[in-house]
């Protein structure tokens, strides 16, 4: 019991090391389309709070497999539609009305 | 499966018999009388979907417009969409036959969350009034998509009451995709393993994993496009820097996969059908279920042909075009699946097998133009046209609306207790079927020949063929209210319906038609494969 | 409750795609407005929700190896900071958020060539953590509702399946503001 114990109090002091990491590098010169790299440690704290907290590998096969299908389909949604607006044409076009 | 099933019915008593006060109606949660709380909604609703298309069809008698100006008219589709998509067609076969046979299929004595099942009910209810109110205050013109920036910036309708209703309904849907597939991993009775499921069950699955994916987009889609309204931000208007695509990405996520939650359950419903009406055991059993979950994932990743000229870039066009082409696959294997069912059955053309008919063969068609639409060259002519409308009526109503009447008139017996005339079903299947032909086959010509949607007027020149749709579409509601008719009357005159008068095997033909509360009196045994229909056997119908 | 929380993985990830596209279009503007975020709040906030996970797991550690008493403290002191977590949001920050006028209405601070996606920051900003505060008010009434009946005695190592289903509730809440955390108070910051 103890060690599960310390098993969650670790998870937190890495949870917090990795916001610390995030925090230290938005203040790092980037460029701004590189600006979303911040985003890295984010993927490492959701996997460390599902995995530590949530247990997510303890359950039975299904609950995984709902885990793992959440996932797959926000990289669907995410992923496919991003394709577009990154692989359009920019057309330049007058500002016509500032409003 | 033995030949000897349960006597005929003990009408004596059963779920209908089991309270009549209003309160044990609205207050149950009892999934038999739920499905009948829906069946009498959603006909509520597709009547009121059906007038705006009676008046969509009077309209184009004439190129000028019969009735509207173009404002009304606009008011008038989106209702037909509105009501048909969302109050009608995505809810229709799971929560009514879904509902009703589901527990009964799997030999369970309800749902996995029965009093959810009756809040599902409550919030497609509230979602309605609102949609009624919203279409009698003067309704919404944006049609049913709500692209902006019409819908969030200019529209003068009542768009926010509309989006609320359907928020609303979408709870409804995600509910009812909970309960099914909770109640489908942990209610099935001993013995029923997952290939011993009957098909109905894997496509509602299916159906069930769309809806709990899908429509979580839709809610937040709404809420941004409600918000876009009232403070007037740009998140979808470009003039204030934000992309009008992005609207209809999110809709569409949402709304592609939608279609399929509307078709699945039928495939489901046929599929049930054509072994019952052919004696003979389903074919390719193994490849009907996966593809079933093949169309639930691929139909998530197709959304995009409805954007191909919306201004999206090439390659995302040319992907989404690619992935529509698949998503073909597994819908066409059904259809060899079925034909070979049928071959060297022995078929009986009664009413529920002719439903199925017209299904496979309308649906095909429909499918078939799908493709069409989905190559890129092909759809800069038609997309936008009559040509669309054609290729999703049919396959939504010549498709989805036959497998529902199908699957109503095979599992009516179970539901009532009442068989309905017989004599009455075939001719109304047929006059459906005729009718539909002719409203929808001339709108596939005036389409390619370039006739717009959502227009009010048209050029003289296509006239004649919208006088044929227009006359069809009589032809066609009168079809669908001879079933409200002689369905209604079976109710009181029919024929006592036996446990299992087409002699099929499930379940559900187990029990006393109509079932007890508890559905069966012990919780059966399964042993048989599904569909394990011997040589020729005795039949326990009515003479 | 995995498969609720699939569905609220997609529900959020649609407001994502939206900061995904809003950015692209509006990347100056889009950062510009983050740039005027709480961030001294915004990361307290996120230290306060990690400690409160951590904590309604050390509770549900508590129940499985017996001990209801720690359980009740545990749920109690993560409800506690969930509280606080909301009195932080929405008093003071929103409060704060609302008096330097960056509310995207009529009275915009930022205008000019960086107000459209200013605003269009703002609009993602007030809708997610609005619709992720309704979702911790309902975390709090689900851990009250666990705290109440634990001092029913309800739960044993044997039988504490609601602790279990609603602590992935919880963490998952905590887990839709780790991301909104960084997309609202990082990723704009400092260029």
């Amino acid at each position: 019991m103890t060690a599960h114990f310390r098993n969650l109090l670790v998870t937190w002091v890495l949870l917090l090391v990795l916001l610390g990491a995030e925090f230290g590098a938005s203040f790092l010169p980037l460029a701004r389309s590189d600006r979303p790299l911040i985003l890295i440690p984010v993927v490492l704290m959701v996997a460390a709070v599902g995995t530590m907290f949530m247990q997510v590998g303890r359950g039975p096969t299904i609950v995984r497999l709902f885990a793992v299908a959440a996932l797959v389909w926000l990289c669907v949604l995410l992923g496919l539609g991003s394709l577009d607006p990154m692989t359009r044409t920019d057309h330049l076009v007058q500002a016509a009305n500032p409003k | 499966m033995s030949a000897t099933t349960i006597e005929t019915s003990e009408y004596a008593s059963s779920y209908l018999t089991d309270g009549f006060t209003l309160r044990s109606w609205l207050l149950t949660t009892d999934h038999k009388r739920i499905a009948l709380l829906y069946l009498a909604s959603i006909t509520f609703f597709f009547f009121i979907g059906g007038a705006a298309a009676a008046l969509i069809r009077y309209n184009l008698l004439v190129p000028e417009g019969m009735i509207a100006s173009a404002e009304t008219y606009n008011r008038i589709f989106t209702m037909h969409g509105v009501v048909m998509v969302w109050f009608f067609l995505i809810p229709a076969v799971p929560v009514t036959l879904g509902n009703f046979v589901v527990p009964l299929m799997l030999g369970a004595r309800d749902l996995a969350f029965p009093k959810l099942n009756l809040i599902s009910w409550y919030l497609f209810i509230i979602a309605g009034v609102i949609v009624v109110y919203s279409l009698f205050a003067g309704g919404v013109d944006t049609g049913w998509t709500f692209y902006t920036p019409l819908a969030s910036e200019y529209s003068k309708g009542h768009v926010v009451a509309t989006v609320v209703a359907i928020f609303i309904a979408g709870f409804s849907s995600i509910a009812t995709g909970l309960n099914f597939i909770v109640t489908i991993h942990r209610l099935r009775a001993p013995g029923m393993t997952w290939y011993k499921m009957p098909v109905f069950l894997w496509s509602l699955y299916a159906t069930s994993v769309i809806l709990v994916l899908a429509t979580p987009v839709l809610a937040m889609t709404l809420i941004l496009l409600a918000f876009e309204r009232i403070f007037h931000v740009g998140v979808f208007d470009p003039a204030l820097g934000g992309d009008p695509l992005l609207f209809q990405h999110l809709f569409w996520f949402y709304s592609h996969p939608a279609v399929y939650v509307m078709i699945l359950p039928g495939f489901g419903v046929v599929s049930e059908i054509i072994p019952a009406f052919s004696r003979k055991r389903i074919f390719g059993y193994n490849f009907i279920v996966w593809c079933s979950v093949a169309i639930a994932v691929i139909s998530f990743l197709v959304w995009g042909h409805h954007m191909f000229v919306a201004g999206t870039s090439i390659y995302s066009a040319l992907v989404f075009s690619i992935l529509s082409y698949m998503v073909a696959v597994p819908s066409a294997i059904k259809v060899f699946n079925w034909i070979g069912t049928m071959h060297k059955g022995y078929i009986r053309f009664d009413a529920p097998m002719l439903y199925a008919l017209g299904f496979i063969g309308l649906f095909t068609i429909g499918g078939l133009t799908g493709l069409f639409l989905a190559a890129l060259g092909a759809d800069v002519h038609l997309t936008q046209t009559y040509f669309v409308v054609a290729h999703f009526h049919y396959v939504m109503v010549g498709g989805m609306v036959s497998a529902f009447f199908a699957g109503l008139h095979y599992w009516w017996p179970k539901i009532t207790g009442r068989m309905y005339p017989e004599m009455w079903g075939r001719v109304g299947a047929i006059i459906i079927f005729i009718g539909f032909n002719f409203t929808f086959f001339p709108q596939f010509i005036v389409g390619y020949l370039g006739m717009p949607r959502r227009y009010h007027s048209y050029p003289p020149e296509f006239e004649v063929l919208n006088v044929l749709s227009s006359a069809g579409a009589t032809i066609l509601a009168v079809g669908y209210l001879l079933p409200l008719a002689y369905l209604t009357w079976s109710l009181r005159y029919g024929d006592r319906a036996p446990a299992n008068p087409w002699g099929a095997t499930g379940l559900e033909w187990r029990t006393q038609s109509p079932p007890l509360t508890e559905n069966f009196d012990e919780t059966p045994i399964v042993t048989d494969p599904p569909y394990n229909y011997p040589p020729p056997e005795v039949v326990q119908r009515r003479v | 409750m995995w498969l609720f929380l699939a569905t609220e993985v997609l529900f959020f990830g649609a407001i994502v795609l939206s900061w995904i596209y809003c950015r692209r279009w509006n990347p100056a503007g889009f950062d510009a407005g983050a740039q005027q975020t709480q961030l001294g709040i915004g990361t307290i906030n996120t230290v306060i929700l990690l400690t409160s996970s951590l904590v309604y797991s050390v509770g549900l550690a508590f129940i499985e190896a017996g001990n209801r008493r720690r359980l009740i403290q545990c749920c109690a002191l993560a409800w506690a900071l969930g509280l606080a977590f909301l009195i932080l949001k929405f008093g003071i920050e929103y409060h704060k958020d609302f008096a330097q006028h960056l509310f995207p209405g009529p009275d915009f601070a930022i205008n000019g060539a960086l107000g459209g996606g200013a605003r269009l920051f703002f609009v993602f900003y007030f809708v997610s953590t609005a619709v992720h505060g309704i979702h911790m008010i309902g975390g709090l009434i689900l851990v009250g509702w666990i705290i109440l009946r634990a001092r029913g005695d309800e739960f044993s190592p044997l039988y504490h399946t609601p602790v279990v289903v609603v602590g992935l509730y919880w963490s998952f809440v905590d887990v839709v503001w780790i991301v909104l955390y960084a997309l609202i108070y990082l990723v704009g910051r400092g260029s």
